[in-house]
């Protein structure tokens, strides 16, 4: 028998509540990261915050049906074009009677990228004190695989597929948390779901800089259904979209840009793209220019990492 | 007990607006701006500053953002303020169908112009009609002293326990927004008297960090039918409240002005005008003139258009010889004034009698004494059995 | 109207609350392979647990185990541990057990 380890893992010393808030049996589909990540935050964060929700991914299960619901946390359901707003006005009422609370926006990229991105932006540029969680399955997941304005580019959906005349996503998709970066919030980063203390590290700091203003954190979370990869390869994916430096973890504090994760010798983006359905019809050329796509945004992040060295 | 009499200043529609909003203290304000309304928010901004109010003002933007901010701010437990105009109240639609829904008991100020389809940046009811289902309660004042005092009032009926619905207070923009007139602004602490029954009412569901209470949850089969009744249900409360809390209001503050209509000389009379908003004061001026000239005119002035005051309307129509109503909108599919049709829905109960359209007033043109001295003789016309034209476009026939 | 039905929401508004109802889907029954730890390759490090999507890996002292009435057999414990500890294995293998409820 091999001997038994005594420590559990270091992720687990940021856990402000051990307790499952979420019922044991949910929805999301097998395998699916957002219900780890979905899981994951109120331990770190508590569960007094208050999460404000959309239809997406999540609101099967953040929101309730009828009287009943799937959790214990407090919520506010709202539109997908009201998250960041809405958020802010819980925010600024509490922050006016003197409560200390904890407001949580958790969206997917559809709505933060796309159709909630004026209140994003909004909300980003006055500073509010709010925490934004952004997951991001590159696509509008819950409506079935349509294409969002951050599905890489040559990606298949239902909306940008594969036929004769075009092979997949023409445009290349928006770097968001750069962009939300631009805003010069209080905390900006970049997490997956593989490095789970990077995430839980970054969570801990968004519940302190929340107080002095706009946190976002831009979560890469594979959609095993609509990226074609197996169940129990979403983890896999997410680690190897670090490794390839297709997401790199970065945060920015204050506008002040640095790595949180360095990879030494990063890997060719097949080695990621060979995992993934949706990059399984991609020529020579489209990987060479998914692959140019790749090294253009490290050495920009590098860049702004470096001018603050 | 009767208020203090207030200090009376020469102000602007959008002022007084400003002024009714920054009295009951909100704990959360958005602005956006839009002509004719922008001086709203340009208002309750100075006034922040100045130390006069502690309200969360929120430089919202967008006016979506703006009904979000506000609504999300009533569900914590916050008194709720914002305003906008035609383009931005369209922009803010869902959220504004949002807010009903959710019985936030947001207020509104809304400067009224010509929703968008044809540009224009001119007074009109179109943005009162395009927004009638989404559930609010909707009043229409005639001048900047109502505006200031029907502001107060929404925030004593929308936060009222039996209603929680939110209220879209309605004025002409362009002819009240920037018409300085005199209004009597009351004492702060009597606008707290005037509000303080709410504080003894229940506290009504508000959400409350680390609680497992969800705003916002889908409305399951029979269970979303339970909500769109209850929400019904509290409309039709509201037709009685507003009349209460305009009779309180009148007792204490002493001005009233007729609860869900404002009834004017018609207790004999024969042919009777329907108006809103500020025609209403150029309608009283022609219906006096007219009776002069032995025409028993009476005129009713439509103050809560949603919801409907469909049986004080029964009471004054019924009987009457004829009916003329001034829409200052169109109403699209109906090819009637929309007023026009949904008091024609009222025949059954009033009778059949003649009922004239006169779609007037669009883009900031006038209604004028002479349109409506023109109303009243084609109405009375009709009420002696001479043939008439049910809808007339008054500025196409000059 | 004569209204017959028994209101299910007390409140004016939507709202949910946890108190009067938690809600909970049989997961259970979705899978179609279940993760069998072997306890002897097991150095119990937890990061199945850590990974385990719908959270449902029980701490059974010196490893960890499947809870059957969630688990969806997804597989990413057996993906994730380090030592391959951990195997899906078709639920017709345990066609002869009388439930799939674990003890």
């Amino acid at each position: 028998m091999v001997e038994k380890l005594k420590k559990k893992p270091r992720v687990y010393d940021y856990f402000k509540e051990k307790e499952e808030q979420y019922a044991g049996g949910l929805a999301w589909c097998a395998g699916c990261p957002l219900e780890l990540n979905l899981r994951f935050v109120p331990k770190v964060l508590g569960k007094d915050i208050v999460i404000v929700g959309c239809p997406c991914c999540s609101a099967p299960i953040l929101y309730g049906q009828n009287v009943g619901t799937w959790h214990r946390l407090s919520y506010y359901s709202t539109l997908m074009t009201g998250v960041a707003s809405s958020a802010t006005g819980l925010a600024r009422y509490y922050q006016k009677v003197g409560k200390d609370v904890t407001v949580v926006c958790y969206t997917g990229d559809g709505c933060a990228a796309d159709v909630g991105f004026q209140p994003l932006s909004g909300a980003a540029e006055r500073n509010e004190k709010i925490i934004y969680i952004c997951y991001d399955n590159e696509g509008y997941m819950n409506t079935g695989v349509q294409r969002s304005s951050t599905t890489p580019l040559h990606a298949a959906t239902t909306t940008t597929p594969v036929g004769k005349e075009s092979r997949g996503k023409p445009t290349v998709p928006k770097n968001l948390p750069l962009i939300m970066a631009m805003h010069q919030t209080a905390y900006v980063a970049t997490a997956t779901l593989s490095h789970l203390e990077d995430l839980a590290k970054k969570l801990v700091k968004a519940a302190e800089k929340k107080n002095e203003g706009f946190v976002y954190l831009h979560v890469f979370c594979p959609c095993p259904v609509g990226w074609r990869i197996p169940s129990d390869s979403s983890i896999q994916v997410c680690r190897m979209a670090v490794r390839t430096n297709y997401f790199p973890l970065w945060e920015a504090e204050d506008g002040k840009f640095r790595f949180t994760h360095e990879v030494a010798s990063p890997r060719p983006i097949e080695e990621m793209t060979k995992l993934i359905g949706k990059f399984a019809h991609l020529k020579e050329d489209q990987l060479e220019d998914l692959q140019q796509m790749v090294n253009d945004r490290y050495a920009l992040i590098k860049t702004l990492c470096d001018a603050n060295k | 007990m009767k208020a203090q009499k207030g200090q009376v200043r020469v102000i602007t529609g959008n002022a007084a607006a400003a002024y009714g909003a920054m009295l009951c203290r909100p704990d959360v304000a958005t602005s956006y701006p839009i002509t004719p309304m922008s001086e709203v928010a340009e208002q309750l901004s100075t006034f922040r500053a100045e130390g006069l109010v502690d309200t969360e003002m929120v430089e919202v933007e967008g006016e979506n953002s703006a009904m979000n901010v506000v609504a999300a701010a009533t569900m914590a437990g916050g008194r709720a303020f914002t305003a906008t105009s035609s383009w931005g109240l369209v922009f803010m639609y869902d959220a504004v169908q949002h807010a009903a829904g959710f019985r936030a008991p947001v207020v509104m100020a809304i400067a009224n112009r010509e929703t968008p389809g044809i540009l224009a940046v001119s007074g009109g009811q179109q943005d009162i009609i395009s927004t009638r289902d989404s559930g609010w309660i909707q009043i229409i004042v005639e001048d900047c002293q109502e505006i200031m005092d029907s502001i107060i009032m929404a925030f004593r009926l929308a936060e009222d326990y039996d209603i929680q619905l939110p209220v879209m207070v309605n004025y002409d923009g362009f002819y009240l927004s920037y018409l300085a007139m005199p209004v009597e602004i009351p004492e702060r602490e009597d606008v707290d008297r005037f509000l303080a029954p709410l504080k003894d009412q229940p506290q009504r569901t508000i959400l409350i960090p680390g609680e497992p209470l969800g705003c916002g949850t889908h409305g399951i089969e029979v269970g979303f039918v339970e909500l769109r009744y209850k929400h019904c249900m509290a409309m039709e409360r509201a037709l009685q409240k507003v009349d209460e809390i305009d009779r309180e209001f009148g007792e204490f503050f002493g001005r009233s002005y007729g609860g869900q209509l404002e009834e004017y000389r018609t207790e004999d009379a024969d042919i009777v005008l329907v108006t809103s908003g500020g025609a209403s004061g150029t309608a009283r001026t022609v219906v006096d003139a007219k009776r002069e000239q032995g025409i028993k005119v009476g005129l009713v002035k439509l103050r809560l258009f949603r919801p409907f005051p469909r049986q004080r309307l029964v009471g004054v129509l019924k009987g009457r010889k004829a009916i003329g109503v001034i829409d200052r909108s169109v109403g699209f599919g109906w090819n009637t004034g929309p007023m026009y049709m949904e008091l024609r829905a009222l025949t059954p109960e009033i009778g059949i009698v003649p009922m004239l359209s006169y779609i007037d007033g669009l883009a900031n043109l006038d209604i004028t004494v002479p349109h409506i001295e023109r109303v009243v003789d084609e109405v009375y016309a009709a009420s002696q059995g001479k043939p008439y034209q049910e809808v007339t476009w008054i500025p196409l026939e000059e | 109207m004569v209204i017959k039905h028994k209101f299910i929401i007390k409140t004016e508004g939507a709202w949910s609350d946890a108190n009067q109802l938690l809600l909970c889907l049989d997961t259970g029954s979705w899978r179609t392979v279940r993760p069998v730890s072997d306890n002897e390759k097991c150095n119990y490090c937890g990061l199945c647990a850590l990974y385990c999507p719908p959270q449902c890996m029980k701490d059974m002292g010196d490893h960890y185990e499947a809870n059957l009435d969630y688990c969806k057999g997804c597989g990413v414990c057996a993906k994730e541990c380090p030592r391959d500890a951990i195997v899906m294995v078709p639920e017709g293998e345990f066609a002869d057990e009388g439930s799939k409820r674990s003890g």
